[in-house]
């Protein structure tokens, strides 16, 4: 086997982000054209993204290493990719000129993102970070014709900016007290050394980077304002797909320590409570859905640092689990606020009313969704949320468990304010029905089934993670 | 089990006459309810093969030697399971045989009775689910699910009499029914906790065994007896319980008969006898028991005496009866209780029926109305119902005088003589007020125009008479079974003691003893029917009580006693007034001003939080390095 063939997914990530240069050079717009090359695109990227699941080694002088861990999640970015091109059959948020270079910038981040997951070596692992935060610093402002486009994108490229500011100042002091950049020579050193002040801040400090990307609490300034300022389409990769590689590179980082740090578990269950018990309570007075969602995704990245402070195989395999959940979950209610404001406008809650009139099967997912980020069973948000419970309890933090229970239950009025709204709230002017289109009842279709399908059997999947966690041991 | 089970007709015959109701209930209130015709159909096909089941498994286990008993177990957690199956033995053979007879009789005439109602599938849906639990619950083998049904059966009994729910106080009294005998069934289910807990066990047969005697001290024999015996004073009315009865007259009438004389209100005293050896064990509670029979038979006769709706006459007889039935039982007389039980569902249900038919030819349920209109015009009813009232008296050769009989006998045996007297006075005054309501339709003052519906075809048409002549046909036949069953039901007195106690009981008190006690009870009941031929039937009767003619006492008996009246005040003052009142004051202000006031401050927290984001940059900016800088300084301390 040539080594080439274990960076694969990023080749073909290279090759698309060549395709879409080509498209943007063609000086007559045409978005059907766009979308379809897109969509085919994609979808073989998801094929060869599975196709190297198996995949082993390491390349670029030990810098970049191949394994279950790293694959499974290009699996899933690549999958994530693949649906979120799915949603813009009505890009109407972003110029038509412009759809060629939406794309273009999506493959770069993706591309971005499947480095930042195979790195093991402190200034690749930065590299990748940073070009997949400026790929979305520029889908960002892409939007047209909405004032707070600017605003947003410039939030996220001062708090984006800063943070990665913090982040170069940690990795300084981790290479201070290590004198290497490598992970795996880290490994050995950083356990004896992280009693002291200068390893345990580089190491916080070098986290805050990749917090930033999560939206932890206090990282999460940009949240709000990004996610109703972008792109429908673009919220949703960055809901999603963007969600899913944070998750991946904390896990990598944290589990550098060799689980024997009370001080960084101290400080991770404060970030993960402030940023659980901020998100839902502000959540519960949003009236913009994607600014609900924002402050929903903040709650679960508290949810998602539970699992990872475990800092045991089961609390990463529930990480892992709690992700790829997350990234379902949150892609279908991406895909109704999608659907349902085909102007691409901001859609607000009470824009919901009479949903499930309009279009039965819209609503049916949307609840599901929300039900699933609410972690009621028989869904994967439940199983997911359980597993992380699960492995905090057997470390004993059952202060932290609670908390996050009660969390969960302040979390539920909203996501049931959303479900209300679809369901029971009949809109003041009656809305025509709303035109879904067979691919998307079945992509609606097949997301719905994935969530209770895998909440019920979760074993399958759970193995998987499992089997990714302990690559990282 | 389940291989024998096809093999085994004893036990799929009790399993498809307990079971096949309820499936009948459910296959009407999910797909059939909008065909009434085929929900009848449905519910009477279910009934008949019950009762055929019942007949078969009575016939077939006649000479009974040892009890069956089958149960599966059903578990519910840890090491704590309740078996649920199936104890048939002399009683429960009887009881489920008395349920599936009065239940297709009166299913049959309700045929007639209820035709063209809009409930009518609803009807029949839940008369099934009668069936179903009260079927079940005879032939219970341990407490748990006897109680389990128990509730059940209050539950069809509440819906039924609810039945015209539009009608305000037919759903107040479906709410009064219910709430007394929960009352009662809370002492009940706290007795049998008792006996589970110090006995470990509600296996009926255990229960009955003398294992009893020597695992709990006769102190909490007494405290779960009488605990238990709440459930039967809740059930059959009996004092201070009984007021529900009366009101419970507003369902259906043939729900009437069906549930609240002959088999339902009787499932308290079935419940006596179930557990008879086990209340046995205590002297102290079956006086007690003997005392509250006692004073329910004497309220609810002098209550009869006064009123003039033709249902509650019935049913104050009842209640009365009941409470013979329990004398005969705290007497000691396990036999004298039954038979009772067996020959009053007989005759009371027959008495309803009638009635029954007369409310629906003329509309109203007072009798002296009905004797105006020209009520004896009916032959079948009136007779039949002269008959049942004759039964009801204890006059022979009717059932109701063998009985009687048998439960005088018992009275007899105890040392105190005021239970006998008691229960002498009871006989007469049932005769006279039983009589009373038959002379006042047989011999009415003035007979006025006949009224239309009587007889088919004065302003009908042709064909609209025939139709109802064949409704009064359907409804007449069960009348006629039930007269018959009435009549001869007296002479089986040798053969049905020999089925329950055995040959070799011997210790029960026959009439033999008391050769003067029969002339006794046969002559005051004679003299009640005379008094009441006096007032009542005579030509130029004045048709007015001598109760009635006292004006405080008439009073009294019409108010019952103001029980309902001291309930009401209870209520008013002492529920509603002070405990209610301080619970609601408790709900408004500290459980749901608590929740509201933590729901107020979760969303002011969000409110406040969300002011700090949109906030400027720099103050965004402002917090993250703070953060930081405390995260630093707790890593440096």
């Amino acid at each position: 086997m040539k080594l080439w063939m274990l960076f694969i997914p990023e080749l073909y990530c290279l090759l698309m982000g060549v395709v879409f240069f080509g498209l943007a050079m063609v000086a007559r717009p045409n978005p059907r054209r766009d979308y379809f090359v897109a969509l085919l695109l994609a979808s073989i990227g998801v094929v060869v993204a599975l196709a190297s699941v198996k995949l082993e080694g390491s390349l670029f002088f030990e810098a970049y290493r191949v394994d279950l861990f790293s694959q499974v999640f290009k699996v899933m970015l690549a999958m994530g990719f693949f649906l979120v091109v799915c949603l813009c059959t009505e890009l109407n948020g972003i110029e038509e000129r412009h759809h060629p270079e939406f794309y273009l910038f999506l493959t770069t981040c993706t591309l971005a993102m499947m480095m930042l997951v195979s790195s093991v070596e402190l200034l690749t692992i930065y590299v990748a970070l940073e070009l997949s935060s400026y790929s979305l610093y520029i889908l960002v402002p892409l939007r047209r014709g909405y004032g707070i486009d600017v605003e947003a994108g410039i939030k996220y490229l001062m708090v984006g900016a800063t943070s990665s500011a913090v982040m170069l100042f940690g990795l300084s002091f981790l290479f201070g007290v290590t004198h290497t950049t490598y992970v795996v020579d880290i490994i050995h050193v950083l356990p004896n050394v992280i009693g002291t002040p200068a390893a345990i801040l580089g190491l916080l400090l070098t986290l805050c980077g990749f917090f930033f990307k999560l939206a932890v609490f206090p990282f999460h300034f940009w949240a709000p304002d990004v996610y109703q300022g972008a792109a429908n389409q673009v919220t949703a990769y960055i809901a999603s797909a963007s969600k899913v590689a944070a998750v991946a590179i904390i896990i990598r980082m944290v589990s550098l320590v060799g689980g024997n740090s009370q001080y960084l578990v101290d400080v991770l269950v404060t970030l993960s409570i402030a940023s659980m018990t901020l998100g839902n309570l502000v959540a519960i007075v949003q009236k913009d859905m994607k600014r609900l969602l924002a402050y929903s995704s903040i709650s679960h990245a508290g949810y998602v640092l539970i699992g990872i402070l475990s800092m045991s195989p089961t609390g990463y395999a529930s990480a892992i689990f709690y992700a790829l959940a997350y990234l379902v979950m949150n892609l279908c209610c991406f895909l109704v606020v999608v659907k349902v404001a085909q102007d691409g406008s901001d859609l607000k809650i009470a824009q919901l009313a009479g949903l499930h009139r309009r279009s039965p099967i819209l609503a049916m997912a949307l609840m599901l969704a929300v039900f699933g980020l609410a972690g009621i069973p028989p869904t994967i948000g439940f199983t997911g949320k359980f597993l992380v419970f699960t492995a905090a309890m057997e470390k004993g933090y059952i202060t932290l468990v609670i908390i996050a229970m009660i969390n969960a239950t302040i979390s539920l009025y909203y996501y049931i304010m959303v479900v209300k709204a679809a369901y029971l709230l009949e809109p003041d002017v009656a809305q025509p029905q709303l035109a879904v289109s067979v691919p998307t009842k079945v992509l609606t279709a097949s997301l719905v089934a994935v969530m209770v399908v895998f909440g019920v059997f979760p074993t399958y999947l759970l193995e998987v993670a499992r089997a990714a966690a302990r690559m990282l041991l | 089990m389940t291989s024998s089970f096809f093999h085994n007709p004893t036990l799929l015959a009790a399993a498809v006459a307990a079971l096949l109701p309820f499936f009948t209930f459910a296959l009407i209130m999910v797909f059939t309810r909008p065909y009434p015709r085929l929900s009848a159909v449905l519910s009477i096909g279910a009934v008949s093969v019950s009762l055929i089941c019942a007949i078969f498994l009575l016939g077939s286990h006649w000479h009974l030697e040892e009890p069956i008993q089958y149960t599966g177990k059903w578990m519910i957690s840890g090491d704590i399971h309740i078996p649920f199956g199936f104890l048939l033995d002399q009683l429960s053979l009887l009881m489920l045989t008395i349920v599936a007879v009065i239940s297709f009789l009166v299913q049959v005439y309700s045929l007639g009775y209820m035709a063209g109602d809009p409930g009518f599938a609803r009807y029949y849906a839940f008369q099934s689910l009668f069936a179903w639990a009260m079927m079940t619950m005879s032939i219970a083998p341990n407490m748990l699910q006897f109680y389990i049904f128990w509730e059940l059966v209050g539950l069809a009994s509440y819906l039924l009499i609810g039945f015209y729910y539009e009608k305000f106080s037919a759903s107040e009294a479906g709410k009064k029914a219910f709430v007394m005998t929960r009352f009662g069934d809370i002492a009940f289910f706290l007795g049998l906790l008792v006996v589970l807990l110090h006995f470990g066990n509600l296996n009926i047969q255990d229960m009955n065994s003398v294992d009893v005697t020597a695992r709990m001290s006769p102190a909490l024999i007494t405290l779960s007896a009488i605990l238990i015996f709440g459930g039967v004073v809740g059930k059959s009315a009996q004092f201070p319980l009984l007021t529900w009865l009366p009101d419970a007259m507003e369902g259906p009438t043939p729900v009437s008969a069906l549930l609240h004389s002959a088999t339902m209100v009787a499932a308290g005293v079935y419940m006596f006898g179930r557990i008879f050896p086990f209340f046995s064990n205590s002297a102290v509670a079956m006086t007690t028991f003997l005392t509250i029979g006692t004073i329910t038979m004497l309220l609810a006769s002098t209550m009869a005496m006064v009123t003039r709706d033709i249902k509650q006459v019935w049913a104050y007889s009842t209640i009365s009866q009941l409470g013979f039935m329990v004398m005969g039982l705290a007497a000691g007389s396990y036999f004298a209780g039954i038979f009772h039980l067996t020959t009053h569902a007989g005759f009371k249900a027959l008495l309803f029926l009638c009635s029954g038919v007369f409310i629906h030819e003329y509309e109203t349920n007072d009798f002296f109305e009905i004797g105006k209109y020209g009520g004896r015009g009916l032959k079948v009813p009136i007779i039949c119902m002269t008959l049942a009232a004759a039964a009801l008296s204890g006059l022979p050769p009717l059932s109701g005088f063998f009985s009687k009989e048998a439960i005088m006998g018992a009275l007899a045996e105890q040392h105190n003589p005021v239970w006998l007297w008691a229960g002498l006075l009871g006989a007469f005054l049932t005769a006279y007020y039983s009589f009373r309501l038959i002379f006042s339709i047989l011999f009415p003052k003035k007979v006025e125009a006949v009224h239309q519906a009587e007889h088919g075809g004065h302003g009908h048409g042709h064909e609209a008479g025939h139709h109802h002549a064949g409704i009064y046909w359907v409804m007449a036949w069960p009348l006629i079974i039930l007269a018959t069953i009435t009549l001869v039901l007296g002479f089986f007195h040798t053969p049905l003691e020999n089925f329950l106690v055995g040959h070799h009981g011997g210790g029960e008190a026959h009439g033999g003893h008391h050769a003067w006690l029969l002339y006794v009870a046969v002559g005051l009941a004679l003299s009640g029917v005379g008094l009441a031929w006096l007032e009542f039937g005579r030509k130029g009767a004045p048709q007015v009580g001598f109760v009635e003619k006292v004006e405080p006492i008439s009073a009294l008996f019409a108010n019952r006693w103001y029980i309902d009246r001291f309930y009401r005040l209870f209520l008013d003052y002492f529920i509603y007034g002070t405990v209610s009142s301080l619970f609601t004051r408790n709900d408004r202000r500290v459980i749901d001003g608590g929740i509201d006031g933590m729901c107020r401050a979760t969303v002011g927290t969000g409110w406040a939080l969300s002011f700090l984001q949109s906030g400027m940059l720099q103050y965004n900016l402002m917090v993250m390095f703070a953060v930081l800088a405390l995260v630093a300084l707790y890593f440096f301390f």
